[in-house]
């Protein structure tokens, strides 16, 4: 109701908003939009109802590694095997080494009937007694040690709980993070088997009814700032929702501007965002919504190469994490904004548009070489246009029209339009 | 003496008209012109007069050496005169303070109330804080305003081996502003041509002493004495004493002495900071340095030895190109020139303009110029044209062969010898271009060595002196700290001692700033011709880095190897225990060739000793083995680095030179 009311207000007065809120004018009743939103929900549920292919499905020529979700004392086996493995090597006198599998650029493959990177079975061998791998060798046999521990125990704990376990030789986050990957490749397991997590990043608000370690949570009612999204997938399930779609935003700043418009009350919606790259459990949460509740989702992002970027992660998956890319990924994420192309179509003034850098540009030519870039002819069309004008903007630009242009005119003129790609 | 005449003649026109208005036009000499605005020849504030005093006698006798082919022995010498002495030298008698309160230090009953406050506060907290037992803080005693009356002087000489000065022409060499020798269109060390000329004024200024001048040339058998001051006014030399001398040594050069006010404390690191630099950029040079002072802790005395007899060439004149000179230039080469025609006035008094294109430029000119036509009839308009034709026309860029760069070897040499780096590399540009001027550039860059600081120690140098001050601004600087990767090169940039040096010599340094003390930033040709010559030394030095970070793994493999010896065993053992204890209980089944390790773990035939000992063993035999292929594949290629310097020899022989970028090769016959 209050929304209705709202409305009218703006209804009435809006010849002098017109002038600085362009294209108010366009906007059709909510009602019209909704409609076009159900339809758009209902194909969608209709058309997903095939079971997703899995990499077993496909005859792919090179062989892929992929890791699956073990249990906890399977995870604890195959550790403990590893380390008679070890244990062997070194009685023997012949030193030891791990085989691990390579996370680098070059071993991972766009494989776009799954539309998304996966990892190719290259290893590389990391011997102890290495000037260059010593340190990473040692490292690796500390955290196989530590998640020994975790099995056992059966607890779990962050990222950062496990480098504190040892400063001195981890040296900072970045490495005990980049060997915890490792592990959970070597072992062929997801990185929540490991029981390792990472701390709470993402939020979600709207429409949305999910149990959280048993507890319900109703995301409409989470107050401004919205639920954080719960580190380890495995305590969420009964997902409710009558949403729509999904939203999905790339920045904080719209988040909070999206959740105190209660935008999800004009537009049935979910609204979750990773503020900026997103982390295992956002990822996961997105994948389950989307699977679990069937709803489109569509993406709000900054139009610069990175804002791509991000939409790719959660779309294809990072090259980083392309060993779990199975369970992180959510395909058929629709490009909402803001594209490049809307720059100039909503006229965004000059001054709100930022030229882009070196590194942007190089970026950005870069990502037009990626194959899930080349999969959607429209966002080849985007980028190129923006490498083309060298210019970008923050989802930010658009409260040059006013801090409510996004909720009151942007979003639904864009859903009017369906304009998405 | 060229310069007085039109400032005379103008003084009369300008005078007389005025006149009759009363009001009074003052006609400023060369010399008043500088003595009010002497900021803008270095001579700022004491401190920085002495500085400036030091560095133009310096460059100054080392042009002077050059002229005449002779490598340079300079002695310069700072004596500190305290106010008494300084007193009694001028015949002032000092006098006590009668009055007290007419002084600016003098301190009033409430000032003095608010001191004695404020020490007993300090003193309270003091006591509060011994009380305490915290660490005592020395308390600074504040001290009274420095008393504004007390100026120090000093008597700066600076004696050198070079060309000396004739004895009639002395008086006009110091006693007459703007009256030197350097105006031509060369590489020339000195800015204004002012030189000593300006520490003349200065001494006149702060000390009212006159100026002591010895010199002598080659194969003359006196010694001139002169002792003058300058007429400011006037802009003429006022003698005091001008005799010869005996000369039983046969000495040649000159010796000049001067008294002024000045400020050791606050210059003293950019005085020798300056004579430092300028023995890296001066290898071949002999520098003496000392400061003598009642305080004997103070005194300073420092030799900079030479380390090479190779001097740079003397710098040629060069003729002006045509895409450098503007309107005046052209109407006083013209007014110059022995040339007749215009033909023969191109074609002659610039560099660059054969006869074929000469031809072509006038032909370019319009019809109202012809080849024939007499140079000095060009009206104003004519020489516009001409002048805008230079600009537009494209014309071969000049040659850098009036230009006399450091050279690649002295610039290593004067490295090595101040700096004692660990590696040094150095690079010489070829000659480039900006605005008609030649340029070149030179770079070298150097890790490690004594009294260098972490991070980047820049030392900028132009037309071969140091440039101390406004750093900030200068393209070296700027290209240094902010255009070059010194990670791609292996270099630490906050870590490392990095010495980056550049030298441009060029016939116009376009400086920025009143106090010519930097080189501006803006000049693309020249901040890429920096860029390139510091990346050059850089390449060099990236292979030496390299080579040397191997090496040094050889030596650490295999202290780096066993330090992670127990973290990797313990992480491995405590997995090894909880499997003991979980199979002990009987909690988990193992398959049967894993329970034989298990169970020795249990018994503790296997522990963490076992297990360090064994990898132990086989680092020890991979450090070996590798150690081996190492030596084999480098060869015994660990050559021992010494320091060696040869003694110059008495060169009196007949030899050759063999230049090469890094080395000279000399070969008596």
């Amino acid at each position: 109701m209050a929304d209705k009311k709202k409305r009218r207000r703006a209804d009435s007065d809006s010849d002098s908003e017109s002038a600085s809120q362009p294209f108010k004018n366009l906007l059709k009743s909510d009602d019209q939009i909704l409609q076009i939103l159900k339809s758009l929900a209902s194909s969608f549920s209709s058309s997903s109802t095939s079971k997703p292919l899995t990499l077993a499905d496909l005859a792919l020529s090179t062989t892929c590694r992929e890791v699956s979700d073990l249990s906890l004392s399977s995870v604890q086996s195959a550790i403990e095997s590893l380390v008679l493995q070890l244990t062997r090597q070194i009685l023997s006198g012949q030193g030891f080494s791990f085989t691990v599998p390579s996370r680098s650029s070059t071993n991972q493959l766009y494989v776009p009937e799954l539309d998304r990177i996966v990892l190719k079975d290259k290893s590389t061998v990391r011997p102890f007694s290495h000037i260059s791998s010593v340190r990473k060798t040692t490292i690796t046999t500390k955290i196989l040690s530590l998640v020994h521990q975790l099995c056992l125990k059966n607890i779990h704990v962050t990222k950062r709980d496990l480098f504190y376990t040892d400063v001195k030789l981890f040296q900072d986050q970045i490495q005990s993070d980049a060997v915890l990957d490792d592990v959970s490749c070597m072992l062929g397991c997801t990185r929540s088997s490991l029981n390792v997590i990472a701390a709470e990043k993402g939020v979600v608000v709207g429409r949305l009814i999910f149990s959280d370690n048993g507890d319900m949570i109703d995301c409409t009612k989470m107050g401004m700032g919205g639920k954080a999204i719960p580190p380890n997938i495995d305590r969420v399930g009964d997902m409710q929702s009558d949403a729509l779609f999904i939203l999905l935003v790339e920045k904080d700043a719209a988040y909070i501007r999206l959740a105190e418009d209660r935008f999800y009350n004009r537009f049935p919606c979910i609204i979750v965002t990773a503020k900026g790259q997103p982390d295992v459990a956002t990822r996961l949460f997105l994948r389950k919504m989307k699977t679990e509740l069937k709803l489109p989702v569509l993406a709000l992002v900054d139009s610069d190469p990175y804002g791509l970027k991000i939409l790719s992660v959660y779309g294809c998956g990072s090259k980083n994490m392309s060993y779990d890319s199975a369970n992180l990924t959510t395909p058929d994420i629709k490009w909402l904004g803001i594209r490049p192309s809307d720059l100039d179509k909503y006229k965004i003034p000059e001054q709100c548009r930022l030229p882009m850098t070196e590194q942007d540009i190089k970026t950005g030519k870069d990502l037009l070489e990626e194959d899930f870039v080349k999969k959607n002819p429209g966002w080849v069309e985007e980028l190129n246009l923006m490498v083309k004008t060298k210019q970008k903007a923050e989802i930010q630009a658009l409260s040059s029209f006013g801090f409510q242009y996004l909720s009151e005119v942007y979003l639904p003129l864009k859903l009017q339009q369906q304009d998405w790609l | 003496m060229e310069s007085e005449s039109p400032v005379e003649t103008k003084k009369s026109k300008s005078k007389t008209p005025k006149k009759a208005k009363e009001s009074i036009l003052k006609q400023k000499s060369p010399a008043e012109f500088f003595a009010e605005n002497k900021n803008i020849a270095g001579f700022d504030n004491p401190g920085k007069c002495l500085y400036t005093t030091v560095r133009e006698f310096v460059e100054n006798a080392l042009d002077s050496a050059e002229s005449i082919s002779e490598l340079p022995v300079i002695e310069i010498t700072i004596e500190e005169i305290v106010k008494s002495k300084f007193n009694s030298m001028i015949g002032l008698v000092d006098r006590e303070r009668i009055d007290e309160a007419l002084y600016d230090d003098y301190e009033t009953a409430k000032a003095r109330e608010k001191r004695l406050a404020k020490e007993a506060r300090a003193q309270e907290i003091q006591a509060k804080n011994a009380a305490l037992g915290k660490k005592l803080k020395e308390h600074s005693v504040s001290k009274g305003a420095k008393n504004r009356g007390e100026a120090s002087f000093y008597r700066v000489t600076c004696k050198d081996n070079g060309r000396g000065m004739p004895h009639d022409d002395i008086p006009n060499m110091f006693g007459r502003v703007l009256s030197g020798t350097k105006y031509g269109l060369k590489q020339t060390r000195g800015k204004f041509g002012l030189g000593a000329k300006m520490a003349l004024i200065w001494s006149k200024m702060s000390t009212g002493l006159p100026i002591d001048i010895l010199s002598s040339m080659r194969a003359q058998n006196y010694i001139s004495f002169c002792r003058l001051d300058i007429d400011i006014h006037r802009n003429i030399p006022h003698i005091h004493l001008h005799e010869k001398r005996d000369n039983k040594d046969k000495w040649h050069g000159a010796e000049i002495q001067v008294v002024i006010e000045g400020n050791w404390t606050t210059y003293r690191s950019k005085i020798l900071h300056y004579m430092r630099q300028m023995a890296v950029i001066t290898p071949y040079a002999q520098f003496l340095f000392k400061f003598v002072s009642d305080t004997p802790d103070k005194n300073v005395t420092i030799k900079f030895a030479r380390r090479t007899d190779v001097m740079p060439p003397v710098p040629v004149e060069t003729k002006h190109h045509p895409s450098s000179v503007d309107i005046l230039l052209i109407k006083r080469l013209i007014a110059e020139t022995s040339k007749q025609n215009l033909l023969q006035f191109l074609q002659h008094e610039f560099v660059n303009i054969g006869k074929p294109l000469a031809e072509r430029l006038i032909g370019e000119m319009g019809p109202e110029f012809s080849p024939k036509m007499v140079v000095k009839s060009l009206t104003d308009q004519q020489i516009v044209r001409i002048h805008q034709l230079f600009r537009q026309a494209k014309f071969d860029d000049p040659s850098g062969d009036c230009l006399s760069p450091a050279g690649e070897y002295n610039l290593r040499l004067g490295i090595i010898k101040e700096l004692h780096p660990d590696m040094v590399a150095t690079y010489s540009g070829s000659a480039q271009v900006f605005e008609g001027h030649p340029f070149i550039v030179e770079a070298g860059v150097s890790v490690g060595g004594k009294d260098v600081k972490q991070g980047l120690n820049i030392f900028r140098f132009a037309n071969r002196i140091p440039l101390l001050f406004e750093q900030g601004g200068d393209v070296v600087t700027r290209t240094a700290l902010k255009r070059i990767s010194w990670n791609n090169y292996k270099i630490n940039q906050t870590q490392d001692k990095i010495g980056v040096f550049v030298s441009i010599v060029s016939t116009k340094i376009p400086f920025k700033g009143t106090g010519k003390e930097y080189i501006g930033d803006d000049i693309s040709e020249i901040a890429s011709a920096v860029k390139s010559a510091i990346q050059q030394c850089c390449i060099q030095l990236k292979s030496k880095i390299v080579r040397r970070m191997q090496a040094r793994e050889q030596q650490e493999r295999k202290r780096n190897l066993s330090k992670y010896i127990p973290d990797a065993t313990n992480a491995i053992y405590d997995v090894l225990q909880e499997m003991a204890k979980s199979h002990a209980s009987k909690k988990k089944r193992y398959e049967e060739g894993d329970t034989d390790i298990i169970r020795k773990v249990s018994d503790r035939l296997i522990t963490k000793e076992t297990l360090n000992e064994k990898l132990t063993q086989h680092v020890e035999k991979v450090d070996y083995e590798m150690a081996l292929e190492y030596a084999t594949q480098t060869g015994v290629r660990e050559e021992p680095r010494e320091d060696i310097y040869l003694q110059s020899l008495d060169g009196k022989g007949n030899f050759s030179d063999f230049h090469s970028p890094i080395f000279v090769f000399r070969l008596f016959l």
